[in-house]
């Protein structure tokens, strides 16, 4: 063996060690987007609505905290996402309804994954997997998830994929158009949307606007009052003092807000929790309330008053001016006596929808006119007390443009006066309330003032308030 | 002459000491040639020295020596034939008056073992060649060069696998200079051995000089100088070329380099060339792809004037790992690495480290005389690092109602696949798990030992989803890069005053500009990444316009979205200077060698804002920052007794200052202007260094013993950390350590014996103490909530940095490799040029690296509500603090070469098996600062498995390593 060749040998080696001797680059050759469609047999997937009623059969059943478990093989349940935990609103849980519109069915799953938008995004369909699962009702909610002892846990992050099963197709969500008298159980989890609707004064008319979730009282959630302006319902807006826009201040405007039907933590009244703040479009400069604030004491001088003294027990209010109108149901304010545990101060008048077989009870109760502009320092003040309030609701609200004529209520502009106590359902049924003094001077014109009763004879809705000692005075 | 009567005075001085005892005849003579064994050819510039006496010479390019001018002493003398790279020959003569004896030729054999030291540079973990800044790592390759001292080589071939480091001394106190050059670098004070890694062929001519010893270039650092001289002229002639299989770092390597020589015309070269290159080394996903150039030239102008030209570029990668839990470990082994994932059926590493910083030297050499030389020397570097990363902050802005807000950060830890919430112990957290708990915490460790690795394509599917959606990248790839410029001027004089006394002095001058920024690198499929930080929302006492500046890398340019290519996050120019000069005199007599050494310099780091962060608005973070200045100083003095030929006994000591490194000069320098003397109280003043050593030698031609003892101190030291803390509502903070005391104290002990000329023995022992003096100042910097007082000069809420007081470190142990280590070993060397050796070593007293944040006052202190703990108990807090030592180990590692000689090449191969028991041991490791106070520590301490475990490092289990080689 030459030299020569010796060095060819080496040579040859040396380029075939280099050849072979690539490594991993810094490129990404980045592969096409597919999801694949799973092929969930169609006679495996089971409605949201139908696992809903099962729940409520053993609610019926055994109690309300019945849970039942899932064994048979091959279920779905198939539903779009609703829920986005892409601004930090959502932790840990999935949102599903059962159609992209007009929903009649949605569920919560509970699921120890964070961030799900990464996988599940807003509009995508998927099929819950129900063998091994558990369905139970969690934070007041029907909910998806795990049995943990005696309560429904967190799917374990693990068994996500196992679990949820994402399709490949994506669909546009229409949202469920629905009024704050509308929230009922069978509404949770679906997307909706209210129109009409504006934050309590308090939250953006003082002196610091609120934020959504970043003020010092916040824990957890940032609660925040939504008031109906057609009527004067109102709900919680609950965001998490974790989104990425707690810190945002709420608007001022009123308008309509998209979001999703569920309820607060401890499971005991409906919450409207949104994906993100674009959620609300709040685009109507015209505000439904209206303040002067409070006095620190009354009018020296009666204008209008009334203590219903006069009014005959069991019958409608009648004279002294005050109309009254049944814009919906049959019920209407009516005079009332009791000495018992839920004491009446003489007479008072009252308005209930227990036992009215109303779908739905508004009932005004409207003083007669009052002409702001003959004298100065215009105060009112009443008394309030109610039983088994609920969700039934009374506000007080007045117009400038009605003509007094009580078919045509329903058709003029009436604003919620928001200074004024009115007892709460957390109050004592057994006392009155007084309203403090609400100042009426920086208002001009001819006003009618009105007591407006909304509610229903369903259990949460049928409650009954009282009024009484109503007095308007001017110095 | 003046100069004469000096030198005879001095002479007179020291025959005055009166240990002449030999007699000097001028009549006597001795003369020979040397030769290689294996060519036959005569080898010049060998030294032949007369042991005890100052007296040698070398041979000439006809490999030819005789000392004719010289006064030999006479009767039984050894003659020591040394030469860089052969086994330095002991030859019994006797010297008689009026006789010349000529050795005629003398073999000069090949060291084989020089092949060993390209082993140095891949016996390093893992972790000390990705880092280089982590823990550190030995001056290795001077070690290694040093290998005729026992204790030396062995810490450099058999104890650098385990984190040690002669003397508890980690490498930002050692210098490499290469051509007069200083390579050390100004952000961590550290070589950059991988800028001129791979060319082991042409670094062979190094000088190292332990301590504060005396060398020609420079003042000189705790743990030694290396001097690399990397001249085409220094470069015999000739060629080689290896290739290399291991299973450590890089699965191959080849190497070829060839050298001219100095040829007739004055003109020299040398190149060299290398590939290093593995998919994956013992630690799974760590790719290592290196080449190396190196091109050297050089003309002789005349007798005393050189031009010399050398320049290396070394374009390297690397794939990170990580340190991991005992969880992780135990369920992954010990080799797990969670920054990869398979990408397109390929392991692929997220987090690469690529270093490309060529370097172009011009070197004048110029000797004034015989006795005077002066090289000047100009070097220009230019170049990156970068090490890359995933960023999962991507976020959305989202404008409502003329507000913005940022929405998707959604602080997914989903990246980390070993993060703890992938792994059991996370479910099993609490007193009593139920029985969901334990099936997710069976679920997680199926899943972690079945996959357990980072999923590419999920990543990259959810920016394609978020693409679908108009979103921007939740995801990203990018690179945190260093892109720096720098010119270095030095001059260095050596002159021999007399025949005894030589005076070295250098002046050198080095200026650096530097820009640092995050880079996208790539989208993943996703259009965009909006470059703001998420986190800043989260303040609860900010309005949201506030928090929105808050979150701005650049105010100057709000709510950029950034694309590949694009700067984000951070980006600044850092420009560093130092001129410092040193002096030393050196006085050799025949039983006294002294010297005595003083340096000054001057350093300087001004940091200038690229961008304007929104944390640290106006000049604190946009703009020039103030110009931060260190003045240091050293002196520097030592002593040898030549008590007999065979005895010496060796005393230096040294006290001297050392300017912080820009690392530990800045407490956040990515986000602002702020010095470390700007957060804390006082100034912050350089590094009080002082150390004094006591070594004794015995070297006969059997017995080789060396015996050291050494204090070093060092006092106001400066350590800055990066970590997130549960502490303080949770935050990721800064934690500047100052005003750190340390010590650091033991001895050293190397011994060889050659029981026959083919057997060596030899045993190296380190005993040593490496503690904290004194309770350090702790300051933290955040940018997060709890951090953010109310600037009144600035009437403007800010983050404020927290002075916590004390961390009570005293008598704590630093971290750093074991303080016991202790080699038995044994070689054999046949004269059939084979050899083979075998060590073993044990290693014991080593420790975990300490959470000083969990050591202040506020560890007994409630975060809840600021006041003391009511159930703290002292002698659980004790047990809670205490720090972990290590398992002691034993390793026992084999070596073994042959060569050949075929026509006019060699050939050769040697190979090493390290660990050759497989023992699993841990190089290092800290504590995670999570849990930091007494309640949350016990807590974790109650679990079985901690969540938040400290983290390890471990040592290699059996690794091979064979190199085949042929010179020419």
């Amino acid at each position: 063996m030459n030299i020569m060749n010796v060095k060819k040998r080496v040579t040859v080696l040396l380029v075939t060690i280099l050849i072979t001797s690539c490594v991993q680059n810094d490129d990404f050759d980045i592969p096409v987007l597919a999801i694949e469609e799973s092929v969930i047999p169609e006679s495996g997937i089971i409605g949201i609505g139908a696992v809903l009623g099962s729940l409520a059969q053993e609610q019926l059943k055994d109690d309300a905290e019945a849970i039942i478990t899932f064994d048979t093989p091959d279920q779905f349940v198939q539903g779009y996402v609703i829920s986005s935990d892409r601004a930090g609103n959502f932790f840990k849980e999935l949102i599903i309804q059962n159609a992209k519109e007009n929903p009649t069915a949605g569920i919560r799953i509970a699921i120890d994954v964070n961030p799900m938008f990464t996988s599940y995004e807003f509009g995508r369909k998927v099929y819950i997997k129900l063998a091994g699962l558990s369905l139970g009702i969690s934070n007041g909610v029907p909910t998806l998830g795990v049995l943990d002892g005696k309560v429904i846990g967190q799917i374990p992050s693990f068994s996500q994929n196992e679990y949820i099963i994402r399709s490949s197709e994506i669909t546009t969500i229409t949202p469920l158009e629905l009024g704050i008298e509308d929230f009922s159980n069978n509404k949770l989890s679906m997307f909706i949307k209210i129109n009409d609707v504006q934050f309590n004064k308090d939250a953006v008319l003082g002196t610091t606007t609120h934020t959504f979730a970043a003020e010092p009282t916040d824990q957890y959630d940032g609660e925040r009052i939504l008031e109906s302006c057609t009527l004067g319902y109102s709900c919680i807006l609950s965001t998490s003092t974790f989104s990425d826009f707690k810190g945002v201040l709420l608007p001022e405007k009123q308008g309509s807000i998209e979001g999703i039907l569920t309820k607060n933590f401890f499971g005991d009244a409906f919450n409207i929790v949104i994906n993100d703040p674009t959620a609300l479009v709040f685009d109507n400069p015209e505000r439904f309330d209206f303040s002067c604030g409070t006095a620190d004491i009354a009018g020296t001088t009666v204008l209008f008053s009334d203590d219903f003294e006069t009014q005959t027990n069991r019958k409608p209010i009648t004279g002294n001016g005050w109309t009254i109108f049944t814009q919906e149901g049959t019920e209407t304010w009516e005079a009332y006596t009791s000495d018992g545990t839920n004491p009446s101060q003489g007479i008072s008048a009252r308005v209930s929808s227990y036992g009215s077989e109303d779908e739905r009870t508004i009932a005004w109760l409207v003083t007669p006119s009052i002409n702001l502009d003959q004298q100065e320092g215009e105060t009112l003040h009443f008394e309030t007390s109610n039983s088994f309030a609920d969700l039934s609701n009374l506000d007080i609200v007045f117009s400038k443009n009605w003509d007094g004529n009580p078919t045509t209520i329903a058709n003029a502009r009436w604003i919620t006066l928001s200074e004024g106590y009115i007892i709460q359902n957390s109050d004592d049924f057994d006392e009155w309330y007084s309203s403090g003094i609400i100042d009426l001077s920086c208002e001009t014109g001819v006003v009618y003032i009105a007591f407006r009763y909304t509610g229903s004879d369903t259990e949460d809705f049928d409650g009954t308030y009282e009024l009484d000692n109503i007095s308007i005075d001017y110095n | 002459m003046k100069t004469f009567q000096f030198r005879k005075k001095i002479f007179f001085l020291f025959a005055c000491v009166g240990f002449i005892s030999i007699n000097y005849s001028q009549q006597a003579g001795l003369k020979g040639s040397i030769v290689d064994v294996f060519t036959n050819e005569y080898l010049a510039d060998v030294t032949v020295t007369i042991k005890g006496t100052l007296i040698f010479t070398n041979t000439n390019d006809q490999g030819e020596f005789d000392f004719n001018k010289n006064v030999l002493p006479l009767g039984e003398q050894i003659a020591v034939i040394l030469k860089k790279g052969y086994i330095t020959k002991q030859f019994p003569i006797t010297i008689n008056q009026g006789i010349i004896l000529d050795l005629k030729t003398i073999d000069l054999e090949y060291d084989f073992k020089q092949e060993q030291l390209s082993i140095g540079t891949i016996s390093l973990s893992d972790n000390e060649l990705d880092e280089g800044d982590a823990t550190s790592s030995y001056n290795l390759s001077g070690l290694l060069n040093a290998s005729r001292d026992v204790f030396l080589s062995a810490a450099a071939f058999d104890f650098s696998s385990t984190f040690f480091r002669p003397r508890g001394i980690g490498n930002e106190y050692g210098k490499v200079l290469i051509n007069g050059l200083e390579m050390n670098k100004f952000s961590n004070g550290r070589p950059q051995w991988s800028n001129w890694g791979g060319l082991n062929d042409v670094q062979r001519n190094q000088e190292f000089s332990m301590g504060i010893a005396p060398n020609e270039y420079t003042f000189g650092a705790l743990s030694g100088t290396t001097h690399i001289n990397m001249r085409a002229s220094q470069y015999r002639k000739g060629g080689r070329i290896s290739y290399a299989s291991s299973n450590r770092s890089y699965t191959g390597r080849i190497m070829g380099s060839y050298s001219s020589g100095v040829m007739n015309n004055g003109w020299a070269y040398t190149i060299a060339l290398s590939r290093r290159y593995g998919n994956e080394g013992i630690i799974e996903g760590t790719l290592y792809d290196a080449n190396s150039i190196f091109v050297a030239i050089e003309k002789k102008i005349n007798e005393s004037h050189s031009i010399n030209i050398s320049s290396f570029y070394t374009p390297n990668r690397r794939g990170i790992s990580t340190a991991i839990t005992d969880e992780v470990s135990a369920l992954k082994g010990s080799t797990y690495n969670p920054n990869w994932g398979y990408f397109n059926g390929k392991k692929k590493n997220s987090r690469i480290r690529k270093i490309e910083e060529p370097i172009v030297m011009l070197n004048h050499y110029w000797n004034m005389g015989e006795k005077t030389n002066l090289q000047t020397n100009i070097g220009l570097q230019t170049g990156n690092i970068s090490t890359t990363r995933l960023d999962n902050g991507g976020t959305d802005l989202i404008t409502f109602n003329d507000q913005v807000s940022y929405v998707g950060g959604g602080g997914s830890n989903d990246t980390n696949p070993a993060h703890p919430s992938n792994l059991p112990s996370y479910y099993l957290r609490d007193v009593n798990p139920t029985a969901l708990d334990f099936q997710k915490a069976y679920l997680a460790e199926q899943r972690f030992i079945k996959d357990g690795q980072l999923d590419w394509n999920q990543l990259i599917q959810v920016n394609q989803l978020n693409t679908q959606q108009g979103k921007n990248a939740t995801y990203i790839w990018y690179q945190d890069r260093n892109d720096s410029n720098q010119l270095h001027l030095s001059s260095i004089v050596n002159t021999e005053i007399t025949d005894r006394i030589q005076i070295n002095g250098s002046i050198n001058y080095k200026i650096m500009v530097s820009e640092n920024y995050a880079e996208v690198l790539d989208l993943m499929g996703g259009t965009g990444f909006l470059d703001v930080d998420g986190y800043a929302l989260n303040n609860a006492n900010l309005s949201i316009n506030e928090l929105i500046n808050n979150a701005q890398s650049d105010l100057q340019n709000p709510n950029r979205i950034v694309g590949v290519g694009d700067r984000y996050e951070y980006n600044y120019e850092m420009t560093a200077s130092t001129l410092g000069g040193f002096l030393q005199a050196q006085v050799k007599t025949k039983k006294i060698n002294f010297f005595i050494g003083g340096t000054i310099s001057q350093t300087s780091y001004q940091r200038n804002g690229l961008f304007e962060n929104g944390y640290f608005p106006g000049n604190e973070s946009f703009g020039k920052g103030s110009s931060l200045n260190f003045a240091d100083y050293g002196a520097k003095t030592g002593v040898t007794f030549k008590i007999d030929g065979r005895n010496q006994l060796d005393f230096q000591t040294t006290y001297f200052t050392k300017a912080p490194t820009i690392r530990n000069a800045y407490s956040n320098v990515r986000q602002n202007n702020n010095t470390v003397s700007d957060i804390v109280i006082g100034d912050q003043e350089s590094e009080k260094i002082q150390s004094v050593d006591v070594g004794y030698r015995i070297s006969s031609p059997k017995l080789k013993v060396r015996l050291t003892g050494y204090y070093t101190a060092i006092e106001d030291a400066t350590d800055i950390g990066f970590f997130y803390t549960n502490a303080l509502s949770g935050s990721f903070v800064q934690e500047t350590l100052t005003n750190i005391g340390k010590e650091h104290i033991g001895g050293e002990l190397g011994i060889s014996y050659q029981i026959t000329p083919t057997i060596k023995l030899k045993a190296a022992a380190a005993l040593g103490q490496f503690t904290y003096t004194n309770d350090p100042d702790l300051t933290l910097t955040s940018t997060s909530e709890s951090f953010t007082v109310f600037d009144e000069r600035d009437n403007a809420v800010k983050p404020s940095p927290r002075p916590l007081g004390k961390a009570l470190l005293k008598n704590y142990h630093v971290a750093g490799g074991p303080e016991r280590a202790a080699q038995l070993g044994v070689e054999y060397r046949d004269p059939d040029f084979w050899w083979v050796g075998i060590t073993s070593n044990y290693f014991s007293n080593a420790y975990i690296d300490i959470s000083p944040l969990k050591r202040t006052e506020n560890f007994s202190i409630d975060p809840e509500n600021g006041i003391p703990f009511n159930d703290y108990d002292p002698i659980i807090a004790r047990e809670l603090l205490k720090q972990e030592q290590f398992d002691e180990y034993m390793l026992v590692n084999l070596i073994g070469g042959k060569s050949w000689r075929v026509k006019k090449y060699y050939v050769g191969f040697f190979a090493t098996v390290n660990n050759v028991f497989d023992t699993l041991y841990k190089t290092g490791g800290f504590e995670q600062a999570r849990n930091v106070d007494y309640r949350s520590a016990l807590e974790e301490s109650n679990r079985t498995v901690p969540v938040y475990g400290s983290r390890y490092f471990y040592g290699n289990r059996t690794s091979y390593y064979l190199n085949i080689y042929v010179r020419f």
